[in-house]
C-alpha cells in the first residue's frame, strides 16, 4: 500500500515534470517559428516587421489557442487553505496529508480579488513565468551586449547629449508621465472607474518611471540596416541603453519611498531619501560592475600570458570565453548579493569590459565571446517577446481601463516631446556639431517600449493598479514596437534623414590610422568638454598601459622618477605595437569587428606596423594584388593561430 | 507522525477548513518557534490591527528581498567555484599537469566550499512552519493559505519522508545551495549529452560500432545484474550484521546497478586526447561510455517501472519483468527514433546562409526542442538527445554554412564545458551541504568490490568473444585500460540524486557521490602512468613546437593521431573504392563492419544524403528512372554545384575535437593538388604551398573574421 502510493506520487512527479517540458517546448516551438518567418522576412528584406513584432505575433496567436482551446483540469487547485495560527508566512510549509509530509515552497502573495480567476486552468498556470526569471536570467545578456557593443568612438564624441538625455530626460519623462497619469486617476475617480484611494501619486510615479524605459530594438536593427547616420544612431543608442540603467534604478527607489506618517503624503526627509537611494544604488552598482571589469582583466594570468611569453597559455580560448561569461554573471550576482541593482552593475561592467578587458583576449577568444554573447542576446531578447505576446492572454489578472490606456498613450507622447525637444535644444546651445530638427523628430519617433519596461511591470503585480500598470504597459510595448517600429523605414525617408551612408566607411577610414584618426581626433576634442579630454588622456597614457597591452608604454609616459613600476606593469607587448592603441576604441562595433580584425592581424606578421601602416593608408582603392597578398598572409596568419596561438614573434 | 496522533491533537488547534468536500482540515503547527512568538505578539497588540498589517508587509517583502539575496549568493558561489577552476586549469595546462583533470579540480574546490558552508554558516532556523492536515488524499502542486486575512500561494517542493520530519535542513544557506535534481537533468546534461553525441568521431566510430554497442548494450546489462546481485549479497550481509535500518529490496539493489553502471570517462579521455593515445581505444571509450549511459538511463527508469502485480511486491514476477524489458525497449527505441527525425529533417531546404546566427539558435533550439519533446512523449529525452546530436552531425552539419558551423561548435563546447564543470562542483558540494546522507561502510566497500567486479566481468568476457569476430583483435593491454578506465561522472550523480526519498536510495547517493570521488581522482590521475605501464602506443609523434605543420603531415601518413588519423577519401562509399593506401583501410572496414552496416552506408549515401543534405550525389543519378520526378524535387540544386567530391567527403570527419580546421585545411590541399595520399617527404616549398592553402581555406572557414574582406573588397 505504501509503496503504491510512493509509486502514485512519482506518477504525479512525472506528470508535473512532463508538463514542465510541454511549456517549454511550446516557446520553443515559437521561437523556432519566429526564427524562420525572421529569416524569410530578411531575405525578402521587408522591414515593416522586426523579430521582435514577429514573436509578439507568434506569441499571440499561441496564446490564444491556449487561453480558448485548453479546459481547466485541476479544479482543486483554487481551494484555500485558512490557518489562523500562522501570522506570518513561512518560507517552507511542510505539510502532513495523510501520513506523508509534503513540503512546499512560498511562491509569492495573492491579494484576495485575484483568488477566483486563479481556480482553475493548470496549463495557463503553467505558462506563467516567475517574473524574477526575467530579471536574473533573461535580462542580463541583452543588457551585457548592450553595453559590450556600444559603438565606442561615436558613444565617448556623444558623452555628454547620451547623459543628459538618460539622467534628465528619463527624470522629466518619468514626473511629467507621473502627473499626466495622476491627472487622469483623478479624473477616473471623478467617472466612478476607480475608488478613492486606491491610486496613490507613487504608484503615478512608479508607472511613470517603468515607461521612461525606452528600449528602440527594432528601429536600431533598422538603422544598423540600412547605415543611417551613426551619429543619431549612437545617440539613440546611448540613451537607450543607459535610460535602462536609469529607469530600473529609479523604480527601486520609488518602490521603497515610504514616508514614515501617513504613507501617501509627501515627505520630504523620506523624499530625500529616496534620492539618496537613487544615487547610491546608481553609484554602488556602476562601481561594482566597473570593478568587476577590471578584476577581469587584471588577471594575472591574461596577463601573464603575453608578459613572460608563455605561449600556451593563450591555447585556450575556451577557458579564457568561459571566464569572460562567468565573471560579468558575477558581476551581476554580487551586486544583487550586495543590495544593488544587478543589470546597472552588468551594463556597466559590459561597457568597461568592451573598453578593456577585449584588448586582452586572445583573437580566437574575442571571435567566440561576441559570438556567444550575440546568441544569448538574440534567444533572451525573442523569449521576452515572445512571452509578452503570451501574457496578454495567459496572464490571469488583466484589468483593462480604457481611460487609463487612453491617458498613458497620451502621456507617453507628451513626456517623450517634454524629453527630446527642450534638452536638445539645451543641447545645441553647447554643442559645436548641432543636432538637427529631423535628428529631434526621429528621436521622438522612436519612443518605443520593450523588455525593460515589461520586465518592471510583471515583477510586482501584486494590487489593483500595479496589475492596470502591466496591462497597460503590454498594449503600449505592443502599440509602439509594431506601428513605430513597422513606420521607421516610411519615416526615415520622410525626415530625409542620410541613409546607407558611411557606418562602415566611418570605421573604416577611422581605423585606417592617419588623417581619419586625426580628423576624429579634433573633433572629439572640440566636442566634448575639457573633462573627457582629461579622461581621455589619462585612460589612454595611464589606465590602458597598465590593464591591456596596448597603448604606448608606461615608461614613456609616466614621470622619470617612478621608472621601476612602470616597467613592470608594461607589458612587452606595449613596446611593439603601439598603433594597437589607436584601433581600440572602435573595435567593438556591432558586426564590423570583423573589418578590424584583419589590420590586426597583419600587424603582427609585419615587423613593426611601419608596413602595415602603408599598406593600409590608401583603402579605399586597392588594387587586385594587393588584395590576393593580403588574403595570403590572413590565412598564414590564421594558421598559426590554430597551432601555436600567440607565437605571432616567430615572424 | 500518525494519523491518529493528528486528529488527537487536532480539535484543540482547528481553524475553519474552507469549501466544499474537503472535511475540517486540522492544521496544526510542529515547529512553532517564532510563529507562536510573532502570534502573541500580534494579538496583544490587536488595537493596532493595521499598522501591524503594514508592518508585516513590509516585513514579508523584507524576507523575500532577503531570500532572493540568498540566492544570488548561492549562485555566486558556484560561478566563483567553476572561475576559480577555470584559472586552475589554465595554470595546469599550461604546466602540463596530467595527473588531476578538470573535473577534479571542480570537485575539490567543490569540497572545499562545502565545509566551509557547513560549518562556517549557523543553521538559521525558524522560518519553517509544519502543518498537517488529514483530510486529503493527494498533494496539490499549488496551495493556497489564508493566513490571518491574507493568501499566500505556496507550491508543492517534494516528498519529506516521515521519519526526516525533524532533520529538515534548518540553514538557509544550505538549502539555498542545494539544487532541485530535476536541473541536472533538463538543464545540465543536455548539453553535455549532445555534445557528446556531437562529437563522435564518426569514422572511428563506424569502424568499431559492433564492439561498441556489444560494450554498451550487452556490457551495461551484465554490469548492472552483477552489481545488483553483489550488493543483494552485501545487503544481507548488513541485514545479518544488523547494521540495515531500513528496508532494501532487490529491485533497489538492481537499481543502483543501473545507475553505476553508467561510466563516465571524461578524465581519461582528456589524457587520450592530448597524448593522442590509440584511435581505436579512443573510439571504443568514448562510444561505451557515451551510449552506456542511455541504456543505463532507460535501465534504471525501467527498474523503477517494475511493479509486480501481486501482493508481495517485492518477489520475481514474470509478467511484469517481460513488461519492464518492454518499457525498456519502448523507451529506448522511441528515443531512439525521436532523436533521429528530428536530428535530421532541420535545414534541409532552409538555406539561412546569409544568418549564421539565425542558423546557430535554430540548431540549438531544435537540439533543445528534441529532448523536451521526448520528455513530453514519456520517453527519455537524453538518450532522444544523444541521438539527435549524432544525426546532426551526420546530416544537418553539411547543411549549415561553414561560419556557422564554427559557431554550433564552439557553443555547444562552451555550454558542455560549463555544465560538466559545474556537476563536478557540486558534486564536491554535495558531500557536504546534502542532509540525508547514509553512511554504512560495508556498503560502500561492497559497492567498490561490485564496481570493479562489474566492469571486470563486462570487459573480458565481452572483449574475448568480440575478438573471435574482429579481425583487428582487441589487446590485452587495451582491455585492462578499458578495464582500468571504468570512472564514474555526471551521469550516476544525476540518477543518484534524482530520487533521494528513501532510507536505500540515500545510501545508494552517498555511495556514488564516493565512488565518483574516488574514480575521478585516483583513477584519472593514475591514467597516464598507466598508459605507459599497458604500453600502449602514445602520441607516437609528439608535436614540437616550431613545426607542428611538418608533423602533422607526418601523423597524416602514419595514421595515429587522433585528431589527423582521417584519410582524404572518407566517404565510405568512396572508401570502399578507394586506392593506394586507402584501399588496405578500405579493406578492413569492409571486413569489420558487418553487411548489415555496409548495406546501411551505401543506402545512407545514395539516399539519404541527397534527400537530408546538399551533398552526396544527385538523387536523380542514385534513384531508378521511374522515380525521376521524385528525385528531382527532392534534390537541392546545391547539390549539382557541389559535386566537386571534396565538399562531400569531408562530411565523415569533420567532427573531430578540436582540430575542425585542421582537417579543412587536409582536405583542401586534398583537393587542391595532389591526391594527398602520397605522403612522400616533402620539400619545403611544397609545405609552404601547402600552408598558403590552408590559409585559403581558413578563408572561408573561419568565417567572419576573414569573409568580410573578401566581400567588400572583390
Amino acid at each position: 500500500m505504501e509503496r503504491q502510493q510512493r509509486f502514485m506520487s512519482e506518477r504525479d512527479e512525472y506528470q508535473f515534470q512532463h508538463q514542465g517540458a510541454v511549456e517549454l517546448l511550446v516557446f520553443n516551438f515559437l521561437l523556432i517559428l519566429t526564427i524562420l518567418t525572421i529569416w524569410l522576412f530578411k531575405n525578402h528584406r521587408f522591414r515593416f516587421l522586426h523579430e521582435t513584432g514577429g514573436a509578439m505575433v507568434y506569441g499571440l496567436v499561441m496564446g490564444l489557442i491556449l487561453r480558448y482551446a485548453t479546459t481547466p483540469t485541476d479544479i482543486e487547485s483554487g481551494t484555500v487553505y485558512d490557518c489562523g495560527k500562522l501570522v506570518f508566512s513561512p518560507s517552507t510549509l511542510l505539510i502532513n496529508i495523510t501520513d506523508q509530509v509534503y513540503e512546499y515552497k512560498y511562491k509569492r502573495e495573492i491579494s484576495r480579488h485575484n483568488i477566483n480567476p486563479h481556480q482553475g486552468n493548470a496549463i495557463l498556470e503553467k505558462m506563467t513565468f516567475d517574473p524574477e526569471i526575467f530579471f536574473n536570467v533573461l535580462l542580463p545578456p541583452i543588457i551585457f551586449h548592450a553595453g559590450y557593443s556600444l559603438k565606442k568612438r561615436h558613444f565617448f564624441q556623444n558623452l555628454g547629449s547620451i547623459l543628459t538625455y538618460a539622467f534628465l530626460g528619463t527624470a522629466i519623462s518619468c514626473i511629467v508621465i507621473g502627473l499626466i497619469m495622476y491627472g487622469f486617476v483623478k479624473a477616473m475617480v471623478y467617472a466612478d472607474q476607480l475608488k478613492n484611494g486606491d491610486f496613490h501619486f507613487t504608484d503615478c510615479l512608479f508607472f511613470g518611471s517603468l515607461m521612461s524605459a525606452t528600449d528602440p530594438v527594432t528601429v536600431l536593427a533598422i538603422f544598423h540596416e540600412l547605415h543611417v547616420d551613426p551619429d543619431l544612431y549612437t545617440l539613440l543608442f546611448g540613451e537607450s541603453v543607459l535610460n535602462d540603467a536609469v529607469a530600473i534604478v529609479l523604480t527601486y527607489s520609488i518602490s521603497i519611498y515610504s514616508p514614515k506618517e501617513n504613507p501617501n503624503a509627501f515627505d520630504a526627509a523620506a523624499f530625500f531619501q529616496s534620492v539618496g537611494n537613487f544615487l547610491g544604488i546608481f553609484a554602488g552598482s556602476f562601481a561594482m560592475g566597473s570593478a568587476y571589469a577590471v578584476v577581469t582583466l587584471l588577471f594575472p594570468l591574461t596577463h601573464l600570458c603575453h608578459l613572460t611569453k608563455f605561449t600556451k597559455l593563450c591555447e585556450f580560448p575556451m577557458l579564457e570565453t568561459g571566464l569572460f561569461f562567468l565573471l560579468s554573471w558575477s558581476a551581476f550576482l554580487s551586486a544583487e548579493a550586495a543590495g544593488l541593482t544587478g543589470i546597472v552593475a552588468v551594463l556597466f561592467c559590459g561597457v568597461t569590459q568592451a573598453h578593456y578587458t577585449y584588448n586582452n583576449l586572445s583573437l580566437d577568444s574575442k571571435m567566440r565571446t561576441k559570438q556567444l554573447f550575440e546568441f544569448m542576446n538574440f534567444l533572451a531578447e525573442n523569449v521576452i517577446f515572445c512571452y509578452m505576446g503570451l501574457a496578454l492572454f495567459v496572464f490571469q489578472n488583466h484589468i483593462f481601463n480604457a481611460l487609463f490606456i487612453l491617458g498613458a498613450f497620451l502621456a507617453i507622447f507628451v513626456a517623450r516631446a517634454c524629453n527630446i525637444y527642450p534638452l536638445s535644444f539645451l543641447l545645441n546651445l553647447g554643442r559645436k556639431h548641432k543636432i538637427p530638427w529631423n535628428f529631434q523628430h526621429m528621436m521622438m519617433f522612436s519612443g518605443l517600449r520593450g523588455a525593460i519596461a515589461f520586465a518592471l511591470a510583471i515583477r510586482n503585480t501584486g494590487s489593483q493598479p500595479k496589475q492596470m500598470m502591466f496591462t497597460t504597459t503590454l498594449l503600449l510595448v505592443f502599440f509602439t514596437v509594431w506601428v513605430f517600429g513597422g513606420g521607421t523605414t516610411p519615416m526615415l525617408t520622410w525626415l530625409q534623414i542620410r541613409v546607407g551612408v558611411d557606418l562602415d566607411e566611418d570605421q573604416k577610414e577611422p581605423s585606417s590610422h592617419q588623417e581619419a584618426n586625426n580628423a576624429g581626433k579634433s573633433t572629439t576634442k572640440t566636442e566634448t568638454a575639457w573633462l573627457f579630454r582629461m579622461w581621455y588622456s589619462f585612460d589612454h597614457k595611464y589606465l590602458k598601459p597598465i590593464l591591456t597591452h596596448s597603448g604606448p608604454p608606461l615608461t614613456t609616459t609616466l614621470p622619470e622618477w617612478c621608472g621601476p613600476v612602470s616597467r613592470l606593469l608594461t607589458s612587452p607587448q606595449a613596446y611593439g605595437e603601439q598603433l594597437k592603441g589607436d584601433d581600440a576604441e572602435c573595435i567593438v562595433n556591432q558586426d564590423e569587428l570583423a573589418m578590424n580584425y584583419p589590420e590586426q592581424a597583419t600587424s603582427p606578421c609585419s615587423p613593426p606596423a611601419r608596413p602595415g601602416l602603408d599598406q593600409k593608408a590608401s583603402p579605399q582603392t586597392p588594387s587586385k594584388e594587393n588584395i590576393y597578398e593580403g588574403d595570403l598572409g590572413l590565412g598564414g596568419y590564421g594558421l598559426k593561430l590554430e597551432q601555436t596561438p600567440g607565437q605571432s614573434q616567430l615572424n | 507522525m500518525e494519523p491518529g496522533d493528528a486528529a488527537r491533537l487536532g480539535p484543540e488547534r482547528v481553524v475553519r477548513a474552507l469549501p466544499s468536500r474537503l472535511l475540517l482540515l486540522p492544521l496544526l503547527p510542529l515547529l512553532l518557534g517564532r510563529g507562536l512568538r510573532a502570534a502573541a505578539s500580534a494579538s496583544s497588540s490587536g488595537a493596532a490591527a493595521e499598522d501591524s498589517s503594514a508592518m508585516e508587509e513590509l516585513a514579508t517583502e523584507k524576507e523575500a528581498e532577503e531570500s532572493h539575496r540568498q540566492d544570488s549568493v548561492s549562485l555566486l558561489t558556484f560561478i566563483l567555484l567553476l572561475t576559480l577552476t577555470i584559472l586552475t586549469i589554465w595554470l595546469f595546462k599550461h604546466r602540463r599537469v596530467r595527473f588531476l583533470h578538470e573535473t577534479g579540480l571542480a570537485m575539490i574546490y567543490g569540497l572545499i566550499v562545502g565545509v566551509i558552508l557547513r560549518y562556517g554558516t549557523t543553521a538559521t532556523s525558524g522560518h519553517d512552519k509544519s502543518l498537517s492536515c488529514t483530510q486529503e488524499d493527494r498533494a496539490f502542486s499549488t496551495l493556497l493559505v489564508n493566513v490571518s486575512g491574507k493568501f499566500f500561494e505556496y507550491t508543492l517542493k517534494g516528498e519529506i519522508s516521515p521519519g526526516k520530519v525533524n532533520s529538515v535542513e534548518q540553514n538557509d544557506m544550505l538549502r539555498k545551495v542545494t539544487f532541485d535534481p530535476e536541473v541536472f537533468f533538463n538543464i545540465l546534461l543536455p548539453p553535455i549529452i549532445f555534445h557528446a553525441g556531437y562529437s563522435l568521431k564518426k569514422r572511428h566510430f563506424f569502424r568499431n560500432l559492433g564492439s561498441i554497442l556489444a560494450y554498451a548494450f550487452l556490457g551495461t546489462a551484465v554490469s548492472c545484474f552483477i552489481i545488483g546481485n553483489l550488493m543483494y549479497g552485501v545487503v544481507k550481509l548488513m541485514k545479518i550484521v544488523g547494521q540495515l535500518s531500513d528496508k532494501f529490496y532487490y529491485t533497489d539493489c538492481l537499481f543502483f546497478g543501473a545507475v553505476i553502471s553508467a561510466t563516465d570517462p571524461v578524465t581519461v579521455l582528456a589524457i587520450f586526447n592530448e597524448l593522442h593515445a590509440d584511435v581505436d581505444l579512443y573510439a571504443l571509450l568514448f562510444g561505451e561510455s557515451v551510449l552506456n549511459d542511455a541504456v543505463a538511463i532507460v535501465l534504471s527508469s525501467s527498474i523503477v517501472a517494475y511493479q509486480p502485480a501481486g501482493l508481495n511486491t517485492h518477489a520475481f514476477d514474470a509478467a511484469a519483468f517481460f513488461k519492464s524489458v518492454g518499457i525498456f525497449l519502448g523507451i529506448f527505441s522511441g528515443s531512439f527514433t525521436m532523436g533521429a527525425v528530428t536530428g535530421a529533417d532541420v535545414t534541409k531546404f532552409t538555406k539561412l546562409h546569409c544568418f549564421p546566427l539565425l542558423e546557430t539558435a535554430l540548431f540549438f533550439l531544435m537540439s533543445w526542442s528534441t529532448f523536451l519533446l521526448a520528455e513530453a512523449c514519456g520517453f527519455t529525452g537524453v538518450v532522444a538527445v544523444l541521438f539527435c546530436g549524432i544525426t546532426q552531425a551526420h546530416y544537418t552539419y553539411n547543411n549549415l554554412s561553414v561560419e556557422s558551423r564554427s559557431r554550433t561548435k564552439q557553443l555547444f563546447e562552451v555550454l558542455h564545458f560549463l555544465a560538466e564543470n559545474f556537476i563536478f562542483s557540486y558534486m564536491g558540494l554535495a558531500l557536504f551541504t546534502f542532509q540525508k546522507h547514509v553512511f554504512s561502510p560495508v556498503f560502500i566497500i561492497g559497492a567498490f568490490v561490485a564496481i570493479f567486479l562489474g566492469r571486470a566481468a563486462h570487459i573480458y568476457p565481452l572483449s574475448f568473444f568480440l575478438n573471435l569476430g574482429r579481425r583487428h583483435k582487441i589487446g590485452w593491454n587495451f582491455q585492462h585500460m578499458m578495464m582500468f578506465s571504468g570512472l564514474r561522472g555526471a551521469m550516476a550523480f544525476a540518477l543518484a540524486i534524482r530520487d533521494t526519498a528513501s532510507y536505500a536510495r540515500q545510501m545508494m547517493f552517498t555511495t556514488t557521490l564516493l565512488i565518483v570521488f574516488f574514480t575521478v581522482w585516483i583513477i584519472g590521475g593514475g591514467t597516464t602512468p598507466m598508459l605507459s605501464w599497458l604500453n600502449i602506443r602514445v602520441g607516437v609523434e609528439e608535436p614540437s613546437e616550431e613545426d607542428q605543420n611538418e608533423h602533422r603531415w607526418q601523423y597524416f601518413r602514419v595514421g595515429v593521431d587522433p585528431d589527423q588519423d582521417p584519410p582524404p577519401n572518407n566517404d565510405s562509399f568512396q572508401v570502399l573504392q578507394g586506392d593506394g593506401p586507402d584501399t588496405a583501410r578500405g579493406n578492413r572496414t569492409k571486413q569489420e563492419s558487418a553487411w548489415l552496416f555496409r548495406l546501411w552506408y551505401s543506402f545512407d549515401h545514395n539516399y539519404l544524403k541527397p534527400i537530408l543534405t546538399h551533398s552526396g550525389p544527385p538523387l536523380t543519378t542514385t534513384l531508378p528512372a521511374w522515380c525521376g520526378l521524385l528525385a528531382r524535387c527532392l534534390t537541392s540544386p546545391q547539390v549539382y554545384e557541389n559535386q566537386e567530391p571534396l565538399r562531400e567527403e569531408d562530411s565523415d570527419f569533420i567532427l573531430t575535437e578540436g582540430d575542425l580546421t585542421l582537417t579543412y585545411g587536409d582536405s583542401t590541399v586534398t583537393a587542391n593538388g595532389s591526391s594527398g595520399s602520397h605522403a612522400a617527404p616533402t620539400s619545403t616549398e611544397e609545405v609552404l604551398e601547402r600552408d598558403l592553402g590552408m590559409g585559403e581555406q581558413k578563408v572561408s572557414s573561419r568565417g567572419t573574421r576573414l569573409v568580410f574582406p573578401l566581400e567588400d573588397n572583390a
